[in-house]
């Protein structure tokens, strides 16, 4: 079930009566949630549903062994060592066959190919369930939070389900912990304060941002382009390049926007996953900045564990490359994505190397100008990284990226709309959070009459404004 | 805000903007074919008409200049040709269109057009045919179209009005991916996609458009390509019923030849293959990540399968067509004799 539809409109307006209804019931309100999530998700494909149950009941026995592992001091033991690995390679093979197994085959089969040896190793073409590298994420957190220390008492299986399988996060995140979501449940929010200003806003944000932005700068330029970049001029490329990196962010961020609002909306809260990523002046910054959640992840459950600052600069630059080697390859089977984390993981490195070489250094230039000059160079290597994620293979990377510097070919689709969309949306970038938040606040002292109307003219615009039909969010596929 | 009164704030705005975005609910409605919803959208969209709610949105949707199809049905178009056409030319449409050899001197007008699989297809072909010295190509595509939609996109009259004035040689067309969606038939009936009435009225709209095509004086060919299979995860299906209409109509029609796609984009079991090898034994993506569209490489390889059947029609002699193998399918790689109604998997 898509967030932009009529579907999940029914949807929601039920689940939000009978949550607020059955909320002071603890049990019976935990029960609708976990019933309401396994509508959403199965409304893709009720075969999906046995996958997410079976990671449910898979992971909670495991947080429960790892836990009954540990010494009563909650310390780690050998057992509770081993127990995690396991939990860890449960997860990731069940997410490596999903994801990962036909990209498998197929490298193999070619690099076979190419010394001359022909194998014919027939390819599953299997369906990536939506959603599955975010539930499994958040199910290695739990187990290793458990393992850690960290998480001093499983949950019982009914919250654990409801965690894993809360619908607002399930299949595009923000990748939620444990330790955030399930206090929250045991909380009885007051049903007569509901930051439905904050939620509202938000909601509506999230729409025009995937349904109006994402949606005009893909039909517009960035499909024809990336589909067949030789047709195109160098000017006609780099709008397309630009264009990507807004929608991306329109696309992913907007999805996070109508997540967390409409968590909101049922009285839970998620953590923050995009921070206007785009104002960044370093590329550390920028990972601070955008999908956060999966950020914070990666350097809790794996840059830390694989030595993280500890010991030497060589090592911990290796650490930093394999990081974001390794969250390219979380974004898909594809070389592409191996090379944006590359780009990523070099960059990052390169940055602290001539950070710590500058250090105490200046270049005589106005403060300002070094930051514009720093924002320009980590947008346009972002940009890049972007041109490898979004391209079907390397080989059409590099011929888009040639196309930058070819004469000829056509430049259809730019256009002064095209620029300005571009453009404004960067810019709203820099606009203080003050500001949205002071609107937030304004919005919710309107009369219910006039949030009424301003939220139907709201959904009439978006509609107006988007296209025929809804496209799927980019990271559903993730 | 109280949850309660958040609840009618919410249910309100649905309300309203339901009422106010009717039409475009039922036009979303009719694309997709969803039963029960779409008789909703339907009572919604007649309540908003009788009392001109929709007036609103309808003059939202003229400014922004969207639907941009007209209600002229293809019958209507074929009275005015055949007006128009005299009872000799419609005897020398009876045998295949012989046409002139192009040379680089005088090259051939190939206009290429149809929906977003001709969107990369397209520009493929476009690419290529301008390589060969001997064609003079035109990329005409529109997303989202096809021929169930012509309040949408009106492809026929489109042909008759804006394309075949421009007098090309041969024209390439696709249609069929978008067309998986319940229609409403010229007396105004909502027919159910893939029921029996409703692929009556595809097939008649089909031979009308392939009427539309004829040239006069029979100068004219025009390669009707079937869409390729779509692979699993994708919304689009009954592509295999669709070909099966093309195929069937363009039997008797000399002026249409029908291009089997389905064995270029499957394995040998005419199974959905997103990953084929080309001439050069080298397995290449054939296929955008939505299963639906083709690659560049998948485009590249059609074109120059189209470009192979237009020389068997046409000498080509004069231009460099012969392609290099790392773009071009396998020699073993043929189109059906037959096309049948109903392929394994195609579902």
């Amino acid at each position: 079930m898509l967030f932009p539809t009529v579907d999940f409109a029914v949807f929601f307006l039920v689940v939000f009566t009978g949550s607020w209804l059955l909320r002071p019931h603890k049990i019976a309100w935990r029960w609708f949630i976990l019933a309401a999530s396994c509508v959403f998700y199965g409304w893709w494909d009720w075969n999906y549903l046995t996958l997410l149950l079976l990671s449910i009941g898979i992971n909670w026995f495991l947080g429960l062994v790892v836990y009954k592992a540990l010494t009563p001091d909650g310390e780690r033991t050998n057992a509770s060592r081993w127990l995690v690995r396991i939990a860890v390679i449960v997860n990731l093979g069940i997410l490596g066959y999903f994801k990962y197994f036909d990209f498998f085959i197929s490298t193999i089969t070619d690099k076979m190919r190419s010394i001359g040896i022909s194998v014919d190793t027939p390819l599953l073409n299997i369906i990536l369930p939506v959603g599955i590298s975010f539930f499994t994420f958040q199910a290695i957190s739990y187990v290793i939070d458990i393992g850690r220390g960290q998480w001093r008492k499983p949950l019982n299986i009914l919250d654990f389900a409801v965690y894993l399988s809360f619908f607002a996060h399930l299949v595009a995140g923000p990748i939620v912990r444990a330790s955030e979501f399930a206090p929250q449940l045991d909380e009885e929010p007051d049903p007569r304060y509901v930051r439905s200003g904050e939620a509202f806003m938000l909601i509506f944000r999230g729409m025009f941002k995937k349904v109006v932005i994402s949606s005009f700068l893909a039909t517009q330029i960035v499909d024809p382009v990336f589909a067949n970049p030789d047709a195109y001029g160098s000017l006609a490329v780099l709008m397309a390049i630009y264009a990507y990196a807004v929608q991306i962010y329109a696309d992913f961020s907007g999805y996070t926007d109508i997540a967390i609002g409409i968590a909101l909306l049922l009285g839970i809260r998620f953590p923050q996953n995009f921070d206007s990523p785009y104002i960044a002046v370093t590329l550390q910054d920028f990972w601070n900045r955008w999908h956060m959640t999966l950020s914070r992840w990666l350097r809790d459950y794996l840059y830390i564990p694989l030595g993280g600052n500890r010991g030497s600069k060589a090592m911990m630059y290796r650490n930093l490359f394999l990081v974001m080697i390794i969250g390219g390859l979380w974004h898909g089977a594809n070389w592409t994505f191996v090379v944006w984390g590359a780009i990523h993981g070099g960059y990052l490195v390169a940055e602290r190397i001539v950070r710590g070489k500058w250090k105490g250094h200046e270049l005589g230039l106005p403060p300002h100008l070094v930051k514009a000059m720093q924002w320009f160079l980590v947008f346009n290597v972002v940009c890049l990284a972007w041109v490898f994620f979004r391209a079907q293979s390397i080989d059409g990377a590099f011929t888009l990226l040639g196309r930058l510097f070819a004469s000829g070919g056509s430049d259809a689709g730019v256009s002064l709309l095209l620029v300005i969309v571009i453009v404004a949306s960067i810019a709203s970038q820099f606009v203080p959070p003050r500001f949205p938040q002071k609107a937030e606040v304004w919005f919710a002292t309107w009369a219910p009459a006039l949030q009424t109307a301003a939220l139907a003219g709201g959904l009439v615009l978006v509609d107006a404004l988007g296209p025929e039909g809804i496209a799927p969010f980019i990271y559903f596929q993730f | 805000m109280p949850a309660g009164l958040i609840l009618v704030v919410i249910l309100l705005a649905f309300c309203v903007a339901g009422l106010l975005n009717a039409d475009s609910t039922l036009r979303k409605s009719n694309a997709k074919g969803d039963g029960w919803r779409n008789e909703i959208a339907k009572t919604v969209a007649a309540v908003t008409d009788t009392f001109q709610i929709n007036f609103f949105r309808n003059t939202i949707d003229d400014a922004l200049g969207k639907n941009q199809g007209t209600k002229i049905d293809v019958e209507e178009l074929l009275r005015q040709q055949a007006e128009a056409e005299s009872a000799a030319a419609a005897e020398a449409a009876q045998k295949v269109p012989e046409l002139v050899a192009p040379t680089p001197a005088e090259p051939m007008k190939i206009w290429v057009g149809g929906d977003s699989i001709t969107q990369t297809f397209g520009t493929s072909f476009q690419r290529i045919t301008q390589s060969t010295g001997i064609f003079t190509p035109t990329l005409d595509f529109h997303v989202s179209t096809g021929l169930a939609r012509p309040d949408y996109y009106n492809w026929p009259e489109h042909l008759v009005k804006d394309v075949l004035p421009t007098n090309p040689s041969i024209l390439v067309i696709m249609f069929g991916a978008n067309d998986g969606q319940n229609m409403v038939d010229a007396s105004g009936k909502a027919l159910q996609r893939y029921s029996e009435p409703w692929m009556i009225e595809y097939r008649r709209r089909v031979a009308a458009t392939m009427d539309l095509l004829k040239a006069p004086e029979n100068n004219r060919i025009t390669i009707w390509c079937g869409p390729p299979p779509m692979g699993p995860g994708t919304k689009t299906h009954g592509m295999d019923q669709l070909n099966y209409i093309y195929w069937s109509e363009a039997q008797t029609r000399p002026w249409i030849q029908y291009f089997d796609t389905w064995p270029f984009f499957s394995d040998t079991n005419y199974v959905f293959a997103a990953n084929l090898p080309n001439a050069d034994g080298v397995v290449r993506g054939m296929r955008q990540k939505d299963n639906v569209h083709l690659s560049t490489v998948g485009g590249d390889r059609l074109s120059w399968a189209v470009i192979d059947r237009i020389g068997k029609l046409v000498d080509l002699s004069a231009g460099n067509v012969t392609p290099p193998p790392s773009q071009a399918p396998p020699a073993s790689v043929v189109e059906r004799t037959e096309v049948p109604p109903n392929m394994p998997g195609a579902e």
